[in-house]
Parts: C-alpha cells; structure tokens; sequence
C-alpha cells in the first residue's frame, strides 16, 4: 500500500470512528467496520470505489453482525453531517433515496464479497482477559497509580486506523498492545527479571517476541501517520 | 445498467450452478428446494433469502443465520455449504435473489412422525432424542438459542444423522448481562413455546430450547404435538392442565414477568405430566426426563448437559442405530409434503377433525 493511501484509510477510519460514535456504536462494531473496510481495501483499488461509500455500509453492516442494530435512515443522516460538516443537514429528498440505495446495494456487494464472512474475532476481549490477569500480579497501589488499562484500550483503538488485525491472530496483537503499554507508560510487569519465560508467554503459548515486535511496529506506523497528515 | 449485467462476481457463485428439483419447505424466511450440483451431481437443499420490502437492506434475520451456521460445525447441526446468487438482469429489476446452500437431509421429524409405516424401537427414539439434545448442548455452549423448535426443523439424513435446522429465529446470547426487555418473546411456534416466553419473559435463555424438546420427546411416541393450543391464552391452559397450575410456589418470581398479571392462569391444576403419558410410554426413565424437561419454572428445567447424562441415554435397551430402520423408507419424508394433518392452524373442535392415516395406532393425547 502507498503512502497516501494509506493516508486515505487513515481519514477515512477517523470518520467511521466520529459517525459511529454519533450513532452510540461500541468498540466491537466500530471495530468489526473498520476491519470490514479494511478487508474491503485489500482486494479492491481506492480508485474504482469511494472510501466514504464503503466506510458507511461498513458502519451500517456491522451494527447488523454485532447485535447493534442502527437504522439505515440514521447512518445515512449522520454519515452525511460527519462528511459534510459546513452543508445543512440532509433534507428528506432525492439525494436520501439515492443514498439509500447505494448504502443497500453496496451491503449486499460487500457481503458477496466477503463471502458473507462476518464473523471476526477482535483482541478485545483477549486484551480485557489479560488485562484482569495482570492487574492481579501488580502491587494494588502501584496499579491504581498508572494509566494501563485507559492506555491499551486506547492503543487497541487507534490500530484500527491501519489493518493490523487482519494479519495476526486477536490473542497475539493484544499481547502487543499490552507489551506497547508497558512500554511506553515505563513499567515492567511485577518479577520480569526473575522469571524464567516472559510475561506474554503465558497468555499465548505461540507468540513469539518477533511476533510482538512486527505488530508493535505496525501499530506505530499509524501514529507517524498521524503525525504526517494532521 | 449493462455494465452490472455483465459484471463478474469471483467472490459468490451463481445460483444457477444448482437445478432445482422440488419445492420441499417454506423456511422463516423464504422457500426451501432440493436442487442438485450441475456438475458435481451432488444433492443440496437451498433457501431463498427473502428481500421484497427489504427497506433495511439484506435481512438481519439471514445474517444472524448464517454467521451463527458459520460459527456452529457440528454432526448435529445443519451443515450450510455456501452462498449463492441469481443474476442481476432487467427481469429481475437488476435485484439478485440469495440462496443458502445446506447440505440435504432426506427427512424431517415430523414428516416421519406422520408417516404411521414408520416406527421408532425404543433405542431409535433415544438416539433420536441424545443427538437432538447434543446439538442442543453444543449450540447452547456456544451460545446461541435455537428458539424455533419443532419437529418440523429437525432433520434427519437416510443414514440417520439427526441436524437441528432453520437458525431463521436462532440468536446469539448472553448469560452475564442484566436488565429486561432485552430478546423479543415472540419466538417459537406456538405448541412449542415454553410458559416463561408466553409470560412474557425477555430475559430467557437456552431452557426455552429444552421445553421444546420436551415437547418432541412426547411427540416421538403420541406422534402428534402434545400441546396444540390456538391462542397464546389456550396454549397456557394447556400446559396448566398437563404440567399443574403456574402459581408462586412452584416457580419462584413468576409473578414478576410482564403477563402475569394479565393472562388468564388455571388454579387448582395438579401435575400429571407422567399420568397422562405413561399411556404411551410405558419406560420409566423416559417418562422421568420428560418430567424434568416439561418443568414450568425455566431455572428448573433440566438442561442439555444434565440431560445428556439422564439414566434414560445409560439403560438398555441402548440408543441404537437409525440407518436400518430408515433404510427401509426409500422416499423423502418431509413435513411440507405429507398430507396436511400436521400443517397449519389445527380444526377447532378435536371430534370434527378428520382421521389421519386411518392404520396408526397411536391416538391423541390431547
């Protein structure tokens, strides 16, 4: 991927995020239409498709796939304001319908050609299990004291901007984001230098530090991203 | 427009690679045919997703069913194969039809419960019964309620393989989260909806899978529904009248769910779930794990895994094989296709309703 595409992807997550957030969406299905539009991404060219087009489906799908269900009409209105913030707000009109139906006919060219796959499994609930885990190992004062829950939930979240969890397993980019919040908060897990195996091997038997450091490296990409387009 | 005519689509296949044959089902939310592979000659059962007055777009209720078929692979569940779709032509207003592909299954529970030629041993209903109640089991830990049980969406191959089928109504749940007014109580066909949904209750879980069963396990020997009420109100009277009065005492915090209030309850009712049965089903075991299965209070009720292990699965005469018994049958036995005593709304009076398959031996319970 080129780097101003991937500059696209990073504008076009941001939206997904704000309209779905206006549309009370959790982290799962924000999540679920990030990856949704991601998977979109990889088998077909920014330049046959608009981005914002596939980022509403993407949000509409994914309210359907994970329980939280939203209505078209309300995507619409608010895919619309997100996107058009100076315009006034969408009129009930020609230009509704029209949407309407690009929204409805882009779903099913979606899900055909996703195979109708929409089942994902997302680090959330991984990093929540081992976030529980490890509090138990901290001294209680001294986890009170940092900001390592606020902070992974955060990392997790803006990984979405870029697709690095569509390439490793859930289990293994959530022992990243856990590894990148010690990191950068300056913490070692309790014991680190007198146990035998690391931390992360006991959450997934299979995760290598190679493994962690080329997910670590993914997820900064985005934030350098960052950087480069605000 | 010409240009989505001739699009390719790599990514989901023509429904057309199938031929119809028959028209064998009408599912929740569309029909059912059994068609055949053009190429690979194989038997399949496909199922139109139905999108007129689709305003929402693709139907939830599909794609509940097949994300949940996706998650769910087990020798007792419905296998589905794939996806397919027509073509976008003018005909059609350039709207494809989608189809899911499932693996076909020869029969149905109730067609072959109508049939009086076929017989069940007692072994056959209770390897009928343990591989109903271990799909039952595996769904369940995964998850998912079935919430449509009947004898019709059970499906058994000639080889005699039971599969639930028909996830049309099935959704994902949960066991930690509080707060009513969470599921809609509007599921499960009438004669198989348990007393907590016809209450009202929205906050139910898998044990509204297991009163079904129950309701199938005394089909297997009455062959007929047991409980075939026309209202939501005679439905509830019914199930007093079998399993004794719904009061307080024997289902703690009944009084708490939306309808108590307001439906109608029979008082004074005792409990002759085994009084009345033991005229069909002379086995003791069998007679208890229906008792534990028709039990009114939900957090009571005996569930899959406990039923699994039931004396009634662990005492001879064993579960025995069906392929025999089966093989004996060389035609599909389908509920949609049998003659329709089962179908439908049932006569209002039980003396005016006609004699079905005069050679059976088996009379009404109810």
């Amino acid at each position: 991927m080129g780097d101003s595409e991937a500059k696209v992807h990073f504008h076009v997550v941001r939206f997904i995020h704000e309209a779905g957030m206006k549309l009370h969406l959790k982290s799962i299905p924000l999540s679920t239409a990030s990856l949704i539009y991601h998977m979109f991404f990889q088998k077909n060219s920014l330049r046959e498709f608009d981005p914002y087009l596939i980022a509403t489906t993407a949000l509409y799908l994914s309210g359907k796939t994970e329980e939280a269900h939203v209505k078209l009409r309300d995507v619409i209105n608010v895919c619309y304001r997100t996107l058009h913030k100076t315009k006034p707000p969408l009129e009930m009109g020609e230009l509704f319908w029209a949407l309407r139906d690009s929204v409805s006919n882009c779903e099913l060219f979606i899900l055909r050609m996703l195979q109708f796959r929409v089942m994902l499994d997302h680090p959330h609930k991984y990093l929540l299990h081992y976030l529980k885990f490890i509090r138990d190992w901290f001294e209680p004062y001294k986890w009170d004291n940092l900001p390592i829950t606020r902070t992974a939930w955060a990392i997790l979240r803006d990984s979405y901007h870029g697709s690095v969890s569509l390439h490793y397993p859930a289990e293994h980019v959530a022992i990243a984001v856990l590894y990148l919040t010690f990191e950068s908060l300056g913490v070692e897990p309790p014991h680190t230098n007198v146990c035998r195996s690391p931390w992360w091997k006991v959450f997934a038997e299979d995760v290598t530090l190679e493994r962690i450091k080329s997910i670590i490296i993914e997820i900064t990409k985005t934030y350098e991203l960052e950087d480069s387009v605000s | 427009m010409s240009k989505t005519e001739d699009l390719e689509f790599p990514f989901c296949d023509d429904a057309n690679k199938y031929e119809k044959l028959a028209k064998i089902g009408q599912g929740t939310f569309g029909e059912v045919f059994k068609a055949r592979d053009r190429k690979t000659k194989q038997i399949v059962a496909m199922k139109k997703v139905l999108m007129e007055n689709e305003k929402e777009g693709f139907p939830i209720t599909a794609l509940r069913e097949i994300k949940i078929l996706q998650l769910l692979k087990n020798d007792n569940v419905v296998n589905l194969v794939e996806i397919c779709r027509t073509r976008a032509t003018p005909y059609n207003r350039f709207k494809s039809t989608f189809y899911l592909i499932f693996e076909f299954c020869e029969h149905d529970l109730a067609g072959l419960l109508s049939n009086a030629n076929v017989k069940f041993s007692l072994g056959e209903i209770k390897k009928v019964m343990q591989q109903l109640i271990n799909g039952l089991y595996f769904i369940h830990s995964n998850k998912i309620l079935h919430r449509d049980m009947k004898a019709a969406n059970i499906l058994i191959t000639k080889s005699g393989v039971l599969k639930l089928a028909d996830f049309g109504l099935a959704r994902a749940f949960s066991i930690s989260s509080k707060g009513a007014g969470r599921y809609t109580n509007r599921v499960v066909t009438l004669w198989y909806r348990p007393p907590e949904l016809l209450l009202g209750d929205r906050n139910y879980g898998p044990p509204i899978d297991m009163w079904g069963a129950g309701c199938i396990m005394a089909e297997m020997w009455t062959r007929t529904p047991i409980m075939q009420g026309k209202t939501e109100q005679h439905q509830l009277q019914l199930i007093s009248q079998l399993c004794g009065s719904i009061t307080v005492e024997v289902w703690p915090g009944v009084e708490k769910l939306e309808f108590f209030g307001t439906m109608e309850l029979a008082q004074g009712q005792k409990r002759k779930v085994k009084d009345r049965l033991k005229a069909y089903i002379k086995d003791q075991y069998a007679l208890d794990m229906l008792d534990k299965l028709l039990t009114l209070d939900p957090s009571k009720r005996i569930d899959s895994d406990n039923s699994l292990n039931h004396d009634f699965f662990w005492t001879d005469p064993m579960p025995c094989d069906l392929s025999n018994m089966l093989s004996k049958h060389t035609t599909s036995m389908f509920e949609y296709l049998a003659p329709p005593r089962r179908r439908g709304p049932i006569a209002p009076n039980p003396n005016q309703r006609p004699v079905q398959n005069p050679d059976q031996h088996f009379e009404r319970v109810f």
